[in-house]
């Protein structure tokens, strides 16, 4: 072979040289053996991590929809024009060759003049993008300089949120500056703004990669989180799987070509219980009432609408909060960020009687015995009951009073007196039994459980004072309006205690794939009441004499025709430190219609109220004529109602 | 009798020889297409004026060089050899005057201006010089033991070798001394010479290393300031001043990757082509520009071809290669004259000077110098010298039994 017979020739100078040249090819293919096969990995890595960056692309978020799929949030295409660097590049060399200083440059001289020299470049091209808009657009050096430097590879925005003679505009120009681009982003919205708000909840931006995610990026595009409610609970099913692209760049840092490697996967839709026309007919009802109102099914559960009043609109969250914004959200008196159908604890006044009847007619109250209700001397017009040193006054007019009357005129003297007979331990298990002073499950989290006496409670420092405070609903307990509903819906439904259903079910975005539905059936009810049928029969029939009979009861305000609505009005005082009575809070607890199969639980709560009666009994027939307006309209239309799911 | 015809008969052409580098040159096209095409601006140049295209003519160049050089018994040329040696000694000064010489920006003297060719005279002084030395050293025996003859020798390479360290063209000049030292070794210097000369070399690099790396500034040798850097990277060290502040301190780490960034991109290209390679035309460092452009075609097309055809590509070239020096050996070896085989062994000795630094430069082996990779890299000069020195080899193969 060439090689060896060399080696065995007699010319030892030859010999040498060959030896020489044999070693030093055997030092190069070593040499290339150790840099390209054992060390390949590293220099791979290299190589990789010196020419591609990863950008992290969010996931389109999830739908909020109510339950005849009417959304709640969704998402909005929203125009950007974004401008590509890397094609500027000629004309970044053309300006610096034309206007650099004469002479040799020293380097800082250079890095100096570069970047202004890119700059001018950069604004100009804006400036005519904008004179082509009809929108006066300019660039900050600053911001400029930001993004060359630190995400080169990513194009540069210039213009957000298009109009649709903008976006016309753009398509139309031939003579669109070069590197410049019509990009879409899926921006969140709330069709309806504030209503439902304190439910849907809100988004703030973050970048930041969900827990099951790759964590390293080089660079994020915008993504948001949900915080709290609906946005915030669901955050990881609504905000779905964010995807991989790498973009290639070369040794400057201009993007070269782009590479998705794993695409987006949109977001879940999430389905509420919520009835938007509901919704909004309640929030309308409403008006600017600081309260609440709750509309619930008694059957199973399902929250049909839940208002908070005031309410802020979510949007105003995407893309960021401004300040003036967040100044208004948080106003100390208005608090609209607090949901005050879940949040707020309230006293129930009034509408606990019914907790006081339900225990005195179970423990042997005759519904026929009379009560006198003897005048307060200090208002004649009124009645009065004393326990202790502590006079109760009372707003029905002196008499004599059976249930069903003191029920409808909510005679203070008549379930005091009750109640004391009764004895507070079995007024309180009642109450544990409708599970108040505990939070009643909305799945937001953003609820309170009210204060409700223990019986350890009762066994020191409890006076007579104290129970016939509680009988009245006043004192040691407070209520949340969703707690009122669940109480209400037990009332109707004849002694289940359920729990609230928002949610419906997470399905897919676009084609339904029905293997993929995660479904929230109703929970087992919470609870029994445990009472008898002829107890709960009793007092339904004091309630639909509250809104029905026309002479005497307090909640005749709320009467619809044809509803049968069963209620009881409260006027809960609000107190300060020092125990003056500051505001009322006023109550409409209800349900309708009476009878074997009701259908709705509403209930309607305003602070600084003047009544129940007076103040929330009318916004709750605004309700029921809507409810009853949409039953109609679902009669009439029945391939409607085939088309809900 | 009937030995004769046969002998005539032996084949004139050297063919594994001719294959090699034809096999050389068809790959020296490939990749200087991949490595100039990738630029985006080398897209409006018209293809005739494309660098793939024009080393084809130096190719075409030089084969018609090396074809006459063939048709001229090299004892002939060998006669021409001194004329030839002063007339590159005296190019060698001439590209050294301004107005001659051109800079062609990169701060070193080392081109003159023809025209349509930009002339290298360092490339052509390695040619003369073999030519020259061999046919000095190509006399009788006796004569070679005797010390005026060595020194005579050895001021032959060092005169070539110190015009071209002025240009500065380090890499060039480094070339002339271990094919002079091969060719006196091989003619039959006595040793002794040889083992003071090397001894004397290697404690002068020493010196010249340890200089650069360890002496304060004003006790160093005036060097080019690019040669020391790139030294110092070569030998991992900073060049940053002990009493430097910290912004100086940054500046100058700063000015350390920049020095060396060109050897860790050609790593970094060598390495992330693996076993097989990303493929001809998708190397990804050369086509990003992080393997910077200016160079990527003539001093680190190696680079270029193990990204592209990794370890594989790599072999086969060192493959090439081998079949060239190892031939020349071979025609080294059947040589009856010694100006025949000092002229064989002179070309391999060259070859393989180039070939070890060029690609050792791009496995951080040896530090960056710019020696060309024979018949790969893009440049004219190198190609034609490479494409005569081949000839050579040839010439002597086919007339080494006529005397």
């Amino acid at each position: 072979m060439l090689v060896f017979d060399q080696l065995k020739k007699n010319d030892p100078h030859l010999r040498v040289i060959t030896w020489g040249v044999l070693i030093g090819l055997a030092v190069l293919f070593a040499g290339l053996w150790f840099v390209q096969v054992i060390s390949h990995r590293h220099y791979a890595e290299n190589q990789k991590a010196q020419s591609f960056r990863t950008v992290r692309i969010p996931a389109i978020r999830g739908k909020i929809l109510d339950r005849n799929r009417q959304p709640l949030a969704e998402n909005q295409p929203s125009y950007n024009v974004s401008l590509y660097l890397d094609e500027l590049r000629e004309q970044f060399k053309d300006e610096w060759q034309r206007n650099r200083p004469k002479g040799k440059l020293t380097r800082s001289e250079r890095m100096l003049l570069e970047p202004q020299a890119r700059y001018r470049v950069v604004n100009k091209v804006v400036q005519k993008l904008g004179a082509g808009l009809d929108q006066p657009l300019g660039m900050d050096f600053g911001q400029f300089l930001r993004h060359y430097t630190n995400q080169l590879a990513l194009p540069l925005l210039v213009l957000t949120n298009l109009t649709p003679v903008q976006i016309a505009r753009f398509l139309e120009q031939s003579g669109n500056p070069p590197g410049m681009d019509l990009e879409v982003q899926p921006l969140r919205v709330y069709p309806h703004h504030t209503t439902a708000a304190h439910l849907i909840g809100f988004l703030i931006q973050d970048n930041s990669s969900a827990v099951d995610e790759d964590a390293f990026f080089n660079f994020r595009l915008p993504d948001y989180r949900g915080v709290v409610g609906i946005e915030g609970k669901f955050d990881q099913e609504l905000r779905g799987k964010a995807g991989m692209k790498s973009v290639l760049v070369n040794n400057l840092g201009y993007r070269q070509s782009e590479n998705i490697w794993t695409p987006a996967e949109a977001g879940k839709n999430v389905v509420l219980t919520i009835d938007l026309a509901i919704q909004q007919a309640a929030e309308t009802a409403m008006g600017n009432a600081h309260g609440a109102a709750v509309v619930m099914d008694p059957n199973n559960g399902n929250i049909l609408a839940l208002v908070s009043s005031p309410a802020y609109d979510p949007s105003v969250y995407v893309p960021r909060l401004t300040p003036e914004e967040a100044l208004k959200l948080s106003d100390e008196r208005l608090r609209p960020q607090i949901n005050r159908a879940t949040q707020e604890n309230y006293q129930p006044g009034s509408i606990f009687k019914i907790v006081v009847a339900l225990a005195c007619l179970e423990n042997g109250l005759d519904p026929e015995e009379k009560i006198y209700n003897p005048p307060n001397p200090a208002d004649p017009g009124h009645g009065h009951i004393v326990i202790g040193h502590h006079s109760f006054k009372d707003t029905a007019p002196p008499g004599e009073y059976n249930f069903k009357r003191a029920f409808i005129r909510s005679s203070n003297t008549y379930f005091i007196t009750n109640g004391l007979k009764c004895g507070v331990e079995k007024i309180v298990q009642i109450g544990q039994r409708l599970h108040l002073g505990e939070r009643a499950g909305l799945p937001t989290r953003q609820e309170v459980g009210g204060n409700f006496p223990k019986a350890q409670d009762l066994k020191r420092g409890w006076f007579p004072g104290h129970t016939a405070n509680l009988c009245i609903g006043q004192g040691a307990i407070d209520v949340t309006p969703l707690q009122v509903a669940v109480m209400l819906a037990a009332i109707a439904n004849g002694g289940k205690v359920l729990e609230p259903r928002l949610v419906d079910r997470i399905e897919p975005q676009g084609p339904l794939a029905d293997e993929s539905i995660t479904r929230f059936p109703p929970n087992p009810p919470r609870g029994e009441l445990g009472v008898r049928p002829r107890t709960l029969q009793i007092i339904r029939e004091a309630m639909l004499a509250d809104v029905e009979d026309e002479r005497e009861g307090t909640g005749k305000a709320a009467f619809v025709q044809g509803m049968h609505i069963c209620s009881k009005t409260g006027t809960a005082q609000v107190k300060d430190v020092h125990g003056n009575t500051i505001d009322h809070n006023t109550w409409f607890a209800s349900y309708a219609p009476f009878g074997d199969s009701p259908r709705y639980v509403v209930i309607v709560m305003v602070e600084g109220g003047i009544s129940g009666g007076g103040t929330c009994a009318p916004i709750a027939q605004k309700i029921y004529r809507a409810l009853q307006y949409q039953e109609s309209q679902q009669k009439s239309k029945p391939a409607a109602m085939a088309r809900i799911p | 009798m009937f030995s004769i015809p046969s002998k005539e008969r032996q084949p004139k052409v050297e063919w594994p020889l001719l294959l090699a580098i034809t096999a050389l040159m068809v790959i020296g096209v490939a990749f200087i297409y991949s490595a100039t095409m990738a630029n985006e601006s080398s897209g409006v140049t018209s293809w005739y004026r494309q660098r793939f295209f024009m080393q084809c003519v130096w190719y075409l160049f030089g084969a018609i060089g090396a074809g006459l050089i063939c048709l001229v018994d090299y004892h002939l040329l060998a006669r021409w050899s001194l004329v030839a040696y002063w007339a590159t000694i005296l190019l060698l000064v001439m590209v050294l005057i301004p107005g001659i010489g051109a800079t062609h920006g990169w701060g070193a003297r080392r081109w003159i201006d023809l025209g349509v060719f930009q002339a290298q005279p360092s490339e052509f002084a390695k040619l003369s010089f073999i030519v020259a030395m061999a046919n000095f050293l190509s006399r009788p025996e006796d004569e070679l033991r005797l010390r005026p003859i060595f020194w005579k020798a050895l001021g032959m390479t060092v005169l070539p070798f110190l015009l071209i360290m002025k240009e500065p063209d380090l890499g060039s000049a480094l070339i002339l001394l271990p094919v002079g030292l091969t060719m006196l070794y091989v003619a039959g210097i006595p040793e002794r010479y040889l083992r003071n000369l090397v001894g004397g070399f290697a404690l002068l690099i020493a010196l010249l290393v340890a200089n650069i790396l360890f002496a304060p500034p004003h006790w160093q040798i005036k060097m080019e300031e690019y040669q020391k850097r790139r030294l110092q990277v070569y030998f991992g060290r900073d060049f940053i001043p002990a009493n430097a502040t910290a912004a100086e301190r940054q500046d100058a780490r700063k000015q350390q990757r920049n020095y060396s960034y060109n050897v860790d991109q050609a790593l970094i290209s060598v390495g992330s082509g693996g076993m097989m390679g990303k493929g001809w035309r998708h190397g990804t460092q050369n086509a990003l520009g992080y393997l910077p452009r200016a160079v990527a075609h003539n001093d680190f097309i190696f680079s270029v071809i193990a990204e592209e055809k990794g370890f594989m590509g790599s072999v086969v070239v060192l493959t090439l290669y081998s079949v060239v020096l190892f031939t020349g050996i071979r025609i080294a070896g059947q040589t009856r004259d010694r100006l025949g085989k000092l002229l064989a062994v002179g070309v391999v000795a060259m070859f393989f000077s180039h070939v070890f630094i060029n690609i050792g430069m791009n496995i951080r082996l040896m530090p960056v110098t710019g020696v060309p990779l024979p018949l790969l890299s893009y440049g004219g000069s190198s190609v034609l010298c490479s494409l005569i020195a081949a000839g050579i080899l040839q010439n002597v193969y086919i007339y080494r039994r006529s005397y």
